[in-house]
């Protein structure tokens, strides 16, 4: 929200964010090498290389999958917003976790040969056409592409500069990563290990990460109902103080229509950031605040206040027999729309 | 908590107290979690096995090039007399092109011993040291003895990495390392799930008794079921398999 | 292997255009189309890695920006609908993956005795 771009717009909540993950992700490599592996029933120790890549590897595949389960937790319950709020980073250390496992996989399983690690990584193993011995590693390889893209484009510059639609697009490949990675550790690891414990782990993961998002596609809003220029919304009333209605519309858009005392506005529904559901957030001090990342827009032109450039298209509204009704036609972004003023009797 | 009381949360503002205490149990189960995760996962890895690198050894044997370098022990202080050696270079490199031309002959090797269970393989030094030639007349390679046609399940891996060169150095995990090493020329064997005339380990040979390295790729990691005549040479099992009757066993 | 090194050499190539293309562009080009880029230096190499990995998208956003074909509503379209689409991935298919490795696990130890198919061959010379 800065008007002009920095490395890291850091915030309290920030560095507070990315110390647990740090902690948790020191906690998990450290817990690893040091307390498991040694309480383990080995004739003889696992190579040290292996140890460390089998530490990195399962790390980032627990990561991953804890990261893709905050979108639909934020989405049934509104208390895990804040964790939504600097994903972005905890995207990029998985990242990270990711690519030190690939480090350790290369500089070991395809080094002290004559053919260069790059070559025999992508040529060792080319049993394409079974399941049974596939070349997980390419797997592997596409989700730590994906991942590396998402972590490199994760900066606010490329969300501007790319467009909402073609960021969220490209970062919607998160779960064509998370499909790759379950297959590489489905048809690698999980067929070596005999142990049942790590195929319990490893599932219940995936299948958590699975029930989270149908239970979350289950709640998602349907289709719009009306048609016409005017679609009825409620009765001023029937919307708390301060909280907002979303509606969605003829033309597949959203509009979330809110009240701030006597007043009611309309605005798009998806925040000029990151699409971020605007009407699930709050009114305050008279600006619409995203729940997302706190970006705020006026409630009368859908524009940020100054020093901020953000603009989101507004709706008109008007009182029709005690019922709200918006115009089906968003205005453009940032165009004034006089928020209706409702008598003081009406919010009970 | 109903959703009209629910605290909200803006990234840049402060924390609402409300979530505070919400956020902090996040942070530490998360922490917990991981920590859990990351106990359970490591104490309960496979037994990689007993095969590893144990130090230096020497010996006098003779050299058998084909289907892939192998040593019959003659003399030696390290190794029992009549046992058969797997003979590698350095990382994933055979040497079949040290051995070229030494086929039968009797040779001093040294190099660095890798032992599991009853197979063992020598990494040899560089240059001379590792290799040598020796000079004598009429020596008789072990007899070949026939023990006929098999049907035999098993995995097959490289010869180095199965005996102890990685731990573990077997499984689908490892199966492009052992691909590597095998089209580096390490010798391929089979582990197998049954032994025949006391052995489960068989140096893999072609239907011609050549290498075989090239058919035998895409089956390598894998329980895998195939035939083959079985033929001893001294102290070495070889199978000359038929690789069009290679299966993976559901 | 030669397909190997055949896709490496590609990739490589890919990557140094990139960063021909970054360089121009985070040197240069950034100041043309982002307003609030202008006159802040410090952020750029942090997004050097981006640009050299999606140098196609940079390039193809870049010439649109300079002809003024950006399309000023893109922002405000609502949350993309493929996120349904794209959420069916670990809905569906990971379970179905991870059911079918577990099922497809060659799950030892197995005792598959080995079958003698032929006798020995007496007296056969081999070497």
């Amino acid at each position: 929200m800065s008007d002009r771009y920095i490395p890291v717009q850091w915030n309290a909540n920030k560095w507070l964010y990315d110390g647990v993950l740090l902690i948790a992700c020191a906690a998990y490599i450290l817990v690893f090498l040091r307390l498991g592996a040694p309480a383990a029933d080995l004739t003889r120790p696992v190579d040290g290389a292996i140890l460390r890549m089998r530490a990195f590897g399962s790390c980032a595949f627990f990561m991953l999958s804890v990261i893709l389960c905050i979108g639909p937790l934020a989405r049934l319950d509104r208390r895990f917003l804040p964790l939504l709020y600097n994903r972005r980073h905890f995207g990029v250390i998985t990242a990270l976790v990711a690519l030190t496992h690939a480090v350790y996989v290369l500089n070991w399983y395809y080094a002290f040969s004559p053919t260069d690690p790059m070559v025999a990584l992508l040529g060792a193993n080319t049993s394409y056409g079974q399941i049974l011995g596939f070349p997980f590693e390419t797997l592997g390889i596409v989700a730590l592409l994906i991942l590396a893209v998402l972590a490199a484009t994760s900066h606010d510059f490329w969300l501007s500069f790319l467009g909402p639609p073609l960021w969220k697009a490209l970062h919607l490949l998160i779960y064509l990563a998370y499909g790759c990675v379950v297959a590489h550790v489905a048809l690698g690891y999980l067929q070596d290990s005999k142990n049942p414990a790590f195929a319990l782990l490893f599932g219940l993961s995936a299948l958590a990460v699975a029930g989270l998002h149908l239970a979350a596609w289950a709640k998602a809003p349907r289709k719009s109902r009306g048609s016409g220029e005017w679609i009825a919304v409620a009765a001023p009333h029937e919307i708390a103080d301060g909280r907002a209605k979303i509606l969605p519309m003829p033309d597949g858009k959203r509009a979330a229509v809110f009240r701030d005392g006597d007043r009611i506005g309309a605005l798009s529904n998806a925040c000029a950031h990151q699409n971020g559901p605007l009407g699930e957030g709050r009114v305050i001090d008279g600006c619409v605040t995203c729940p997302w990342h706190g970006f705020q827009y006026r409630l009368e032109d859908g524009c940020s206040p100054p020093p901020f450039t953000e603009k989101v298209p507004t709706y008109n509204l008007r009182l029709r027999d005690g019922v709200i009704e918006i115009a089906t036609k968003p205005n453009a972004p940032g165009t004034p729309a006089t928020p209706l003023q409702i008598a003081e009797a009406a919010h009970v | 908590m109903s959703d009209r009381e629910a605290p909200f949360f803006i990234g840049w503002a402060a924390m609402p107290p409300g979530l505070r205490w919400f956020m902090g149990g996040i942070a530490l189960g998360l922490i917990l979690f991981l920590a859990g995760i990351a106990y359970v996962t490591a104490a309960t890895q496979d037994d990689p096995g007993q095969g590893a690198f144990v130090g230096r050894a020497n010996a006098t044997g003779i050299l058998q090039a084909e289907p892939y370098p192998i040593l019959h022990v003659t003399e030696s202080a390290d190794f029992a007399l009549g046992s058969a050696l797997l003979l590698t270079g350095g990382g994933k490199r055979g040497v079949q092109g040290r051995a070229a031309g030494l086929d039968g002959a009797l040779v001093a090797v040294s190099g660095a011993r890798i032992a599991r269970g009853d197979i063992a393989a020598l990494q040899l030094r560089g240059g001379e040291a590792g290799l040598k030639a020796l000079e004598q007349a009429a020596i008789t390679p072990p007899a070949v003895q026939d023990l006929g046609r098999w049907r035999i399940s098993g995995e097959i891996c490289d010869g180095k990495c199965y005996a102890g060169a990685m731990r573990p150095g077997r499984g689908l995990a490892h199966k492009a390392c052992a691909n590597l090493c095998l089209i580096g020329g390490i010798p391929p064997v089979l582990v197998a799930t049954d032994k025949i005339d006391g052995t489960e380990f068989f140096l893999l040979a072609g239907p011609d008794g050549g290498p075989v390295t090239d058919q035998i790729l895409d089956h390598v990691g894998l329980l895998i079921e195939l035939e083959g005549q079985v033929q001893r040479h001294g102290g070495m099992a070889v199978l000359r398999l038929d690789p069009e009757t290679l299966k993976v066993i559901p | 292997m030669e397909t190997a090194e055949r896709l490496l050499a590609i990739g490589q190539g890919y990557l140094w255009i990139g960063l021909v293309v970054a360089a121009v562009f985070l040197a240069w080009g950034i100041d043309r189309v982002e307003a609030k880029a202008q006159g802040a230096w410090i952020f750029r190499p942090l997004l050097l890695p981006g640009a050299v990995l999606i140098w196609p998208l940079v390039l193809w956003r870049w010439l649109r920006v300079e002809r003024g074909n950006a399309c000023p509503q893109a922002p405000y379209r609502p949350p993309l609908t493929a996120q349904r689409l794209f959420s069916m991935i670990v809905i569906f298919a990971c379970p179905a993956i991870l059911m079918g490795a577990l099922l497809l696990r060659q799950d030892g130890p197995l005792e598959r005795p080995a079958v003698q198919l032929a006798a020995p061959q007496e007296g056969q010379a081999h070497e």
